[in-house]
C-alpha cells in the first residue's frame, strides 16, 4: 500500500494503475477505429477487359463449296459459275512473266498462288480441268467435283490425307462418342486456301494476368 | 478468516492487499473496453454474406451421397445459381461410362498459340473473369528445346505463329498416377474411373497442399468470390464440372466433364482452329486418339520421369 | 469423486483469476499483445470476407508466411523435447525443474501452428471434413492428415503432462510415475516425428525438386534444435528475471551445448544442399540460384537468404568460441540462431519451392499489409498464452499458489518482485 513515491519515480502500484487506464484508453480507442476502418480494401482487384468474343467463335477458318451450297450463298456461288465469262469448250490460257511467274488475271485477282515452295505449283491446271472448269483434275486422271477435293488433295498428300480420313490431321468436333451424336469432319479448304494453303497468321488472344498487379517488372528483362 | 500461510510474504496478507473499490472499477473498465474492442474487430464479418448455410455446413462428402441426397443438391445448386445469376441452369451429376479411359493427344506441329482453347475453356467452364481463372496455359518454346524454363507464358506478338518457335498449351494432365489424388487431406480430389481426375467442389477445404503437389501447376485456387458475367454463364452444368465454385476452394481441368461423358468433345477440341487437339476413348481401337498412339513416332508426356504418367500425348507430325 | 472434481475445478478457476493479476510490467506486456492479437483478428475478419485474395499469395506462390511460420513453429515445438531428453534420459539434475517451462512453451507453440493452418485455409468453416470418422482423413497418403493427426497428439500429450505435473505440485502431492514417465518417453519420440512429418509434407512432393531431396527431413530437425532450446534459453532467463525462480547458469550452458552442436550440423546440412545444388551444374537448380543468386531479374529473397547465412554463421562461430559462455554473447547468439532459422526455414524453404513454377514461370511473392497482421497477431496470441502458462505455472512450482491456501484471492499471491518492492 506504500503509495508515495520514491526517489522521484512512480511507485509500483501507481505504475500499474496508469497502465490500467492506458488500456482502457487504448482499448476504446482500437474498438472506434476498428468500426470506422479508416483501411479500406477496396482495390483487392484490376481490371482485366472480358475477351473479344471471336476468340470464342469455333467456326472454321474459310467456307467451302458444300458450305456455300448449303447455305445458298449466291453471292459465293456465282463465283463458281465459271462459264458465265469463260468460253465453253475453250480452254484458258495461262500467261507468265519473265521470272516464271503466274500472271493472274485482273478477274481473279483476289486470288494469291502459292502453293508449294518457289512457285513450284505454278500452273493451274495441275488441279483445274481446262477442259471443263467445274471440276478439279487429279494427276492419276481422276475428275472431282469442288465437294469433293480432298481427294485432290490427298493424290499429292498422302500421309496428311491418311491421316485426315482417320480423323487425326485437322479437326473433327462434335461427339467423341460417334454412337451418341454427329461429329463434323471438315474438307481440306474449311482451313486451307487451296490456292495459297499455309496457314495465316492471326491476332493471339490475350495472354494470362497475374491475381495481383506486379508494382515493377524485374531489374533485368527475361532473356527468353 | 484462515491464517496466512508462512510461506506468503507478510505484504501478501488478506488484509494488505485487498481489492479497494478503484482498483476493481479499474480492472472492469479494462475489461469491459477490451471486451468491446474484441467484439468490434470482427466487424468486418458483417459483410459476410452467403459464407455458408446450414445446408451447405452439413452437405455430405459426394461419395457417400445417396441419389436422393443428391437430387437435392443439385436443386439447390440450380436455385443458388438462379437467385444470383437469374438464369436457371441445368445441374446434372454425369457418372463415368463404362469401358472408356479419356486420353487427350496435341499435335505440337499444328498448335499456332493463338490461345482460343484456353478462352473456350473458361467460357465453357464457368471460370472467373476477375480475378483470372484459365485452366489452360500456353508455353511459347524455341525451337528444340523441352526446358520448360525457357517458357514464355507472356507471348504477345501481333500474329503467331512465330518463326523460331513452337506452342505447347498445358492443362490438368489427368494423370494416372496423380500427386494431387495422394496428398488432398480429405479426399477431395480424386480420379474416377473414366480417368478424369474430379473434384468435389463443397468438400474442398482450400489448404492448397494439391496446387504445391501438382508438377503440371494445372490447379487453380479461388482466392476471392469468383466473377462470372451474366450474360456469358454457361447453363448446362455438372456437379463435378462446370458449375460456378465459391471463394477458397480449388477448381482445375476436368475434360468438360459435363460434354466428355455425353459424349461430345471438350470446348478446348472443338475451338482449336489448327485441329491440333485430339480427345477419345483410347479403349476404343477405331478412335483418333488410339490411331495417333498406334502410328505416331515420339510421344512426350511431360515430366515423365516423375512417375505422374499423365493421359497427355504430346506429339510432332513434322 | 466429486471432491476431487471441485478441488479440481477450484485449481482451474484459480489458474484462470491469476492470469488477470500481476504488476505494471505484466499488465503493459499482456495490454500490447492484447492489442497485437486485435489487430490480427480485424484482420483475419477481413481476410474471411474477402478471401486468400488480401494476401500476397496467388497461384504461383500458393503458400506463404502462414505456412513458413508454421514450419517454424513446428520445429520449436517439437525442440521443447530436447529438455526432456537430458532429464529424463541422462537424469541431469540441474534441468529437471525447467523442463516444464519447456513443455508450456511447446503447448503455445503447437497453438500457434494450428492457428497458423487455420487461418491459411481456404475454407476454414469445413475444419469438420478433418475429423476421421466425421470427415474423410486421407490417412495414410496425404502427408497433411498425418500433421493433423500427430500435432493434435503433441498438443494433448503436452497438455496432459504439464497439467498432471503442475497439478500435483498444486496438490504438494509425489507424482505417480506410472502416469506421466511413460508420456513423456512418448513424447520425445513424438517430438521428432511431428518434425519430420511436416518435412515429409515438403519432401514428398515430387513436382518441386527444391524440396524433392533427402536431405530436408534432417535439415528440419537440426534447425528446430537450435532455434528451439535458443528460445528457451531467452525464456529462462526473463523468467528468472521477473519471478526469481531458480535457474542455475549450469541449466543454461547445458542447453547451450545443444545449440551448439545442433548448429554445426545444421550449418553442415547447409554446405552439403549448396554443394550439390551448384556443383554438376545442372538444369534443375533455377530454384535454388534463385534463392542465393536471384533468376532472371528476380531477386527479393537474396538479401534475406544471405542475411540468415551470415547470422548463423556467426552464431556458430561464438557458439563454439567460449565468448558465448557468457550471458551477454549467448543471448546475442541466441537471437541470430532465432533469427537466421527463422528466415532459412521460413521464407527461405518455402517460397522458392514455388519459384520458377514447375512451368517455369517467376511470380515474386511479398506478403500484404493483412497478412503481416494477422502473422502479428498469432505470434502475440502465442506469448500470450505462454505468458499465461508461466503466470500459472511459476507460482505453483514455487509453492505459492497451492491447495494449502486456496482460500486466498489471486491478487494477494502476486509475483515475488512485486511483493519484494512492496515490502521494501
Amino acid at each position: 500500500m506504500d503509495d508515495r513515491p520514491r526517489n522521484g519515480k512512480l511507485s509500483d502500484r501507481t505504475k500499474a494503475a496508469l497502465i490500467q487506464w492506458s488500456l482502457v484508453l487504448v482499448f476504446s480507442g482500437l474498438a472506434v477505429l476498428f468500426i470506422v476502418n479508416p483501411w479500406r480494401q477496396s482495390h483487392l482487384l484490376y481490371p482485366i477487359p472480358l475477351v473479344d468474343k471471336s476468340f470464342l467463335d469455333p467456326a472454321p477458318n474459310r467456307r467451302s463449296y458444300a458450305d456455300f451450297v448449303r447455305t445458298k450463298d449466291e453471292d459465293a456461288l456465282s463465283d463458281f459459275d465459271c462459264y458465265a465469262c469463260h468460253e465453253n469448250g475453250k480452254p484458258p490460257t495461262l500467261r507468265y512473266d519473265a521470272q516464271q511467274h503466274l500472271i493472274i488475271p485482273r478477274e481473279h485477282s483476289d486470288i494469291v498462288m502459292g502453293h508449294g515452295e518457289q512457285g513450284r505449283n505454278n500452273n493451274c491446271f495441275n488441279c483445274h480441268d481446262e477442259n471443263n472448269l467445274t471440276l478439279l483434275q487429279t494427276r492419276d486422271g481422276r475428275f472431282l467435283k469442288f465437294q469433293d477435293s480432298p481427294q485432290l488433295c490427298g493424290s499429292c498428300h498422302g500421309p496428311t490425307y491418311e491421316d485426315w480420313e482417320a480423323g487425326v490431321h485437322g479437326r473433327m468436333s462434335g461427339y467423341w462418342d460417334h454412337s451418341l451424336g454427329p461429329y463434323t469432319r471438315l474438307p481440306c479448304v474449311n482451313c486451307h486456301n487451296p490456292h495459297s494453303p499455309r496457314f495465316q497468321g492471326r491476332k493471339p488472344a490475350p495472354g494470362p494476368h497475374l491475381l495481383h498487379e506486379p508494382a515493377s517488372a524485374p531489374v533485368v528483362a527475361a532473356t527468353h | 478468516m484462515p491464517l496466512p500461510d508462512a510461506s506468503l510474504h507478510p505484504d501478501e496478507t488478506p488484509a494488505a492487499a485487498g481489492m479497494s473499490r478503484r482498483s476493481f472499477l479499474r480492472t472492469s473498465a479494462v475489461l469491459t473496453t477490451g471486451l468491446a474492442a474484441l467484439a468490434s474487430s470482427l466487424r468486418p464479418l458483417l459483410e459476410l454474406d452467403d459464407y455458408t448455410t446450414v445446408q451447405r455446413f452439413m452437405q455430405k462428402y459426394y461419395k457417400e451421397m445417396t441419389p436422393a441426397d443428391m437430387a437435392k443438391v443439385l436443386k439447390r445448386i440450380e436455385d443458388e445459381v438462379q437467385k444470383q445469376y437469374g438464369i436457371r441452369p441445368h445441374v446434372r451429376d454425369l457418372k463415368p461410362m463404362d469401358g472408356v479411359q479419356f486420353v487427350y493427344c496435341l499435335n505440337l506441329t499444328r498448335c499456332i498459340g493463338c490461345r482460343k482453347c484456353v478462352h473456350a475453356c473458361v467460357a465453357e467452364n464457368n471460370q472467373s473473369r476477375n480475378p483470372e481463372i484459365q485452366y489452360i496455359r500456353v508455353l511459347r518454346m524455341p525451337h528444340g528445346s523441352l526446358d520448360l524454363d525457357k517458357a514464355d507464358h507472356d507471348y504477345a506478338p501481333p500474329t503467331v505463329p512465330e518463326k523460331g518457335y513452337f506452342y505447347m498449351p498445358v492443362q490438368c494432365q489427368q494423370c494416372k498416377n496423380p500427386p494431387c489424388v495422394k496428398v488432398c487431406p480429405v479426399h477431395a480430389t480424386w480420379q474416377e474411373t473414366d480417368g478424369i481426375t474430379v473434384i468435389d467442389y463443397d468438400w474442398c477445404i482450400g489448404c492448397r497442399y494439391c496446387e504445391a503437389a501438382c508438377p503440371y501447376w494445372a490447379r487453380r485456387f479461388n482466392f476471392t468470390k469468383p466473377e462470372i458475367p451474366k450474360d456469358r454463364l454457361n447453363p448446362e452444368m455438372a456437379y463435378l464440372g462446370n458449375r460456378p465454385r465459391r471463394q477458397g476452394v480449388m477448381e482445375k481441368c476436368h475434360f468438360c466433364i459435363q460434354r466428355s461423358r455425353a459424349g461430345r468433345m471438350p470446348a478446348c477440341h472443338d475451338v482449336c482452329p489448327a485441329g491440333a487437339r485430339k480427345f477419345g476413348n483410347v479403349l476404343d481401337p477405331n478412335s483418333e486418339v488410339s490411331y495417333i498412339l498406334r502410328n505416331k513416332r515420339v510421344f512426350i508426356q511431360l515430366k515423365e520421369e516423375l512417375g505422374t504418367s499423365p493421359r497427355f500425348f504430346y506429339y510432332f507430325d513434322v | 469423486m466429486i471432491r476431487a472434481t471441485r478441488n479440481y475445478l477450484v485449481f482451474l478457476r484459480r489458474c484462470f483469476a491469476i492470469a488477470f493479476v500481476g504488476d505494471w510490467r505484466y499488465y503493459l506486456w499482456m495490454g500490447a499483445l492484447t492489442v497485437l492479437v486485435l489487430l490480427g483478428l480485424n484482420a483475419y475478419a477481413k481476410q474471411l470476407v474477402h478471401g486468400l485474395i488480401v494476401t500476397g499469395m496467388s497461384d504461383q506462390v500458393s503458400w506463404g508466411v502462414y505456412i513458413a511460420n508454421f514450419t517454424f513453429l513446428v520445429g520449436v515445438a517439437a525442440a521443447a523435447v530436447m529438455m526432456v531428453i537430458p532429464v529424463y534420459i541422462y537424469d541431469n539434475e540441474e534441468l529437471h525443474d525447467l523442463v516444464i517451462f519447456g513443455e508450456l512453451l511447446a503447448v503455445a507453440a503447437i497453438l500457434m501452428c494450428l492457428a497458423f493452418v487455420t487461418v491459411d485455409l481456404g475454407r476454414p468453416d469445413r475444419f469438420w471434413h478433418l475429423i476421421p470418422g466425421l470427415g474423410v482423413l486421407n490417412f495414410p497418403a496425404s502427408m497433411l492428415s498425418w500433421d493433423v493427426i500427430v500435432l493434435n497428439g503433441y498438443l494433448l500429450l503436452n497438455l496432459h503432462i504439464c497439467g498432471y505435473l503442475l497439478y500435483c505440485r498444486y496438490q504438494d502431492k509425489k507424482p505417480a510415475k506410472w502416469f506421466y514417465i511413460p508420456f513423456v518417453f512418448v513424447a520425445i519420440v513424438w517430438a521428432v516425428s511431428i518434425h519430420t512429418v511436416t518435412a515429409f509434407l515438403y519432401v514428398g512432393l515430387g513436382g518441386r525438386p527444391f524440396w524433392n531431396s533427402s536431405i530436408v527431413g534432417p535439415r528440419f530437425l537440426a534447425s528446430a534444435f537450435t532455434a528451439g532450446p535458443a528460445l528457451i534459453i531467452l525464456a529462462l532467463q526473463i523468467i528468472r528475471r521477473i519471478t526469481e525462480y531458480h535457474i542455475t547458469n549450469k541449466a543454461l550452458l547445458t542447453l547451450r551445448a545443444i545449440v551448439q552442436v545442433s548448429m554445426l550440423i545444421n550449418v553442415f546440412l547447409l554446405a552439403c544442399e549448396v554443394f550439390k545444388e551448384f556443383y554438376s551444374g545442372d538444369l534443375q537448380v533455377a530454384s535454388t540460384r534463385y534463392l542465393y543468386l536471384g533468376f532472371h531479374g528476380y531477386h527479393a529473397l537474396v538479401p534475406w537468404i544471405w542475411t540468415a547465412i551470415v547470422f548463423n554463421l556467426t552464431a556458430m562461430f561464438l557458439l563454439v568460441l567460449p565468448l558465448s559462455r557468457s550471458l551477454r554473447w549467448l543471448n546475442l547468439t541466441c537471437v541470430l540462431c532465432i533469427v537466421g532459422i527463422w528466415i532459412e526455414k521460413g521464407m527461405g524453404l518455402v517460397i522458392p519451392g514455388f519459384i520458377p513454377t514447375p512451368l517455369g514461370q517467376i511470380v515474386e511473392y511479398r506478403p500484404s499489409l493483412n497478412e503481416t497482421l494477422v502473422c502479428i497477431g498469432i505470434w502475440a496470441f502465442g506469448l500470450l498464452c505462454y505468458t499465461v502458462f508461466l503466470r500459472m505455472a511459476v507460482p505453483i512450482m514455487q509453492g505459492r499458489l497451492a491447495r494449502a491456501n486456496e482460500d486466498l484471492p489471486a491478487g494477494e499471491l502476486g509475483p515475488v518482485a512485486q511483493a519484494a518492492s512492496q515490502h521494501s
